[in-house]
């Protein structure tokens, strides 16, 4: 198949990296400029090659020149979505060929032609050869393929700026992409080794705790290492859209959680949170007297309206456990459309550290932006709840209607007075659950077991004490 | 490309570790074989001994992704195995006669799983390209998970005369017996050993359990070298260190 190109083309190849000792050129890189770009089109000359600009015969050897690497493909089922998955695919094929080492995409390519390729009469005609017909094996939709080769600096500049306006056009794309949108989440376990019944759900709307990896790069590694700790999960029926609950993550994470936990829901702190690692970027936490979620990240050194450091926090709900009223989230998620869409999302937020909420400026709500007091504004519960009041946060309409359900079903339970730290008096202003749990057990000394099943809690006064 | 031979080279700080590793480098690259230098020590002066500048190591890369990733900087339709793989690739120190790596400085606080696991991956791609990969480290082999079979993986402990370095040496011994990683042959290099007692030192050796490959003498050029900060990678061919380490060299590839 490939009998006319003087090198060998094979899978193969694949992880070959060329050092500078033994290239004949670099292309594109670090030092120089490069892009590659596949573009569905109308009236696809089928099979047409074309190398502008100096080929490798007319090089110095040692040198680096730019690279542009055009791929016009046209098939009745090819829609311009399927773009960038093609793309992708640059990398991987242009490795196939022995002596060629391709690195990364887009606009960050960098590529080397060995000096071994060079001699045995290598040419960057028979890279657009090779890519024509690897192309066409790989994606049977492709029915005309015709691929453009640049090593002319100009042309590579006009190139690259059409280049990077599509990429962001096709980012903007992704960063719409949704979890409805596709068929497959992934799960992670790599943390398995010190949370071992922590399994990570990554979905395009919510990326790992750990921020470190999301979908795409799920995807990647599913591929790349189908043996690691990061696998498929066809997510199967959704039993809850707006929870975020499916059939069939719900059987995997019981699976992979050695049955500690079967049941998820990606996009809230309630009821059956996603369960955290230890490594997670920032917790969400309940804060009961305001019915309202607070966020405290990693980096944020004091301690958060509740009295507890990040630290402490994270003990909360770390080594894979999930505890109702906590969850490990990253910072990405934040921007998240979908960011805990259950519990009313940044409606139900009533404090950030100031960093984060400067990072997130794009993606908080515009009216709800100066609604949420950081640490500059406020100290303790007393004060958010000032503040909120003063700024009309629309947490205020929820404790409204707590203070409503109170009066039917008000059942007091004293809490024991000791050395008193801080005290709040609740009567005065809306109030809501100082807790709430739909499951919880009674600590007893007789054998016996004690379960509340919904139950509601409510103070006159809550003491909160340090030990 | 024949199989890869991976010597690692340990032993406590200051023993003389980057001594024996740049002249394993010298030597081995004048075979006109690929060597990929890994300096996977955070307090070693490797590049100084090899007379190369090193840009951005593998912790700065780390710290780079990490700080990218939280600010939401990464395009949404690229994915951080690329952009690592080009990094690392970038952070190579390339050099007609051989490639260094950097791991340089060790991980700052929150998790480093996920590059972690995708670094040991792109290095062992990166590693597979070469022919001879000598790596300086401290103890263990924490970056190259375990090997196939058909690679040589040697470990050269260094220790100089000090009742410290030998101990050091013996828990090193004993810890890699007891790690994944497979090292076929271990020996013991003794460093700035004086002629006189080099019987009494030998003796020494033998309660380490480790076979001694190479003894290299007390050396006054490696003194000057030290203290100009000369690239030892330069020492004379004649010298007794490049001597040693030469046999040291036919020993293991026998």
């Amino acid at each position: 198949m490939f009998e006319d190109i003087p090198v060998d083309v094979s899978p193969m190849y694949e992880g070959e990296r060329i050092r500078s000792a033994n290239m004949f050129v670099e292309l594109a890189g670090p030092k120089s400029i490069g892009a590659e770009l596949v573009q569905v089109k109308d009236n696809v000359e089928d099979g047409k090659i074309e190398v502008k600009g100096p080929e490798l015969a007319d090089m110095e050897e040692g040198e680096i020149y730019p690279l542009g690497i055009l791929i016009e493909i046209q098939g009745e089922k090819l829609e311009k979505e399927l773009e960038g998955v093609i793309e992708r695919r640059t990398h991987e094929l242009c490795n196939y060929i022995k002596g060629f080492m391709h690195l990364n995409q887009r606009d960050q390519i960098w590529c080397r032609v060995s000096k071994e390729a060079k001699e045995s009469g290598f040419k960057l005609e028979h890279l657009t050869k090779a890519l024509s017909t690897l192309f066409r094996e790989e994606f049977p939709i492709i029915e005309a393929i015709s691929i453009t080769i640049l090593t002319d600096k100009a042309e590579v500049e006009v190139f690259l700026e059409k280049a990077k306006s599509l990429y962001e056009e096709r980012d903007a794309r992704a960063r719409e992409l949704s979890d409805e949108d596709v068929d497959v989440f992934y799960g992670c376990v790599m943390c398995q080794s010190f949370a071992p019944t922590h399994v990570c759900v990554v979905t395009p709307d919510r990326t790992a705790l750990c921020g470190a990896i999301n979908w795409f790069d799920c995807r990647a590694a599913a591929k790349m290492d189908p043996e690691g700790p990061i696998f498929e999960i066809e997510k199967g029926e959704i039993l809850d859209e707006v929870k975020g609950e499916y059939e069939n993550v719900n059987l995997v994470v019981a699976d992979r959680s050695q049955g500690t936990f079967d049941r998820i829901y990606l996009h809230s702190v309630f009821e059956y949170p996603h369960t955290s690692c230890g490594c997670f970027e920032a917790v969400a936490f309940y804060v009961p007297e305001l019915d309202g979620i607070g966020i405290v990240d990693r980096d944020f050194k004091g301690e958060t309206p509740l009295g507890l450091p990040f630290s402490a926090m994270a003990g909360q709900c770390s080594g894979g456990k999930q505890v109702e009223g906590f969850t490990g989230l990253s910072l990405e998620y934040m921007r998240s459309p979908k960011f805990l869409q259950a519990d009313g999302g940044y409606e139900r937020v009533v404090w950030l550290p100031k960093e984060i909420k400067d990072a997130l400026v794009d993606y908080i709500p515009a009216d709800l932006i100066d609604k949420i007091p950081t640490e500059e504004d406020v100290n303790s519960i007393k004060e958010i709840r000032t503040f909120l009041e003063e700024k009309e946060h629309p947490i205020l309409e929820r404790l409204k209607v707590s203070t409503e359900e109170i009066e039917t079903d008000e059942k007091p339970i004293e809490t024991p007075e000791l050395e008193e730290i801080e005290e709040m008096d609740t009567r005065e202003v809306p109030t809501s659950p100082v807790a709430y749990a739909s499951e919880m057990t009674l600590p007893t000394s007789t054998g016996m077991k004690i379960i509340l099943k919904n139950a509601k809690i409510y103070a006159e006064k809550v003491i909160i004490k340090r030990k | 490309m024949g199989y890869l031979v991976i010597i690692a080279v340990s032993g406590k700080g200051g023993t003389g570790k980057t001594l024996v590793s740049s002249l394993l480098i010298k030597i081995l690259s004048e075979t006109g074989k690929d060597v990929l230098a890994i300096d996977a020590d955070p307090d070693s002066n490797l590049p100084e001994a090899l007379g190369v500048e090193v840009e951005k190591t593998v912790g700065d890369i780390r710290e780079e992704l990490k700080q990218d990733t939280a600010a939401g900087k990464i395009p949404a339709g690229m994915n951080k195995w690329d952009i690592l793989d080009y990094k690392i690739m970038e952070s190579v120190v390339e050099s007609p006669e051989f490639d260094l790596l950097v791991m340089g400085r060790p991980e700052g606080s929150g998790c480093y799983c996920a590059v972690n696991n995708m670094l040991r991956k792109i290095i062992e791609t990166l590693s597979s390209n070469y022919d001879f990969i000598i790596i300086d480290t401290e103890a263990g082999l924490e970056h190259l998970s375990r090997r196939t079979t058909q690679n040589v993986n040697v470990m050269l402990i260094v220790t100089d005369i000090s009742k410290r370095g030998f101990l050091t040496a013996q828990r090193i011994g004993n810890l890699s017996n007891e790690l994944d990683i497979n090292f076929q042959k271990m020996f013991l290099v003794l460093n700035r050993v004086k002629k006189e007692n080099e019987d009494l030192i030998r003796k020494k050796a033998v309660e380490t359990g480790l076979d001694v490959i190479g003894v290299i003498y007390d050396d006054t050029e490696v003194t000057e070298y030290d203290i100009e900060g000369k690239p030892l990678i330069g020492l004379p061919v004649d010298s007794n260190p490049v001597k040693t380490v030469s046999k040291i060299v036919s020993q293991i590839l026998d």
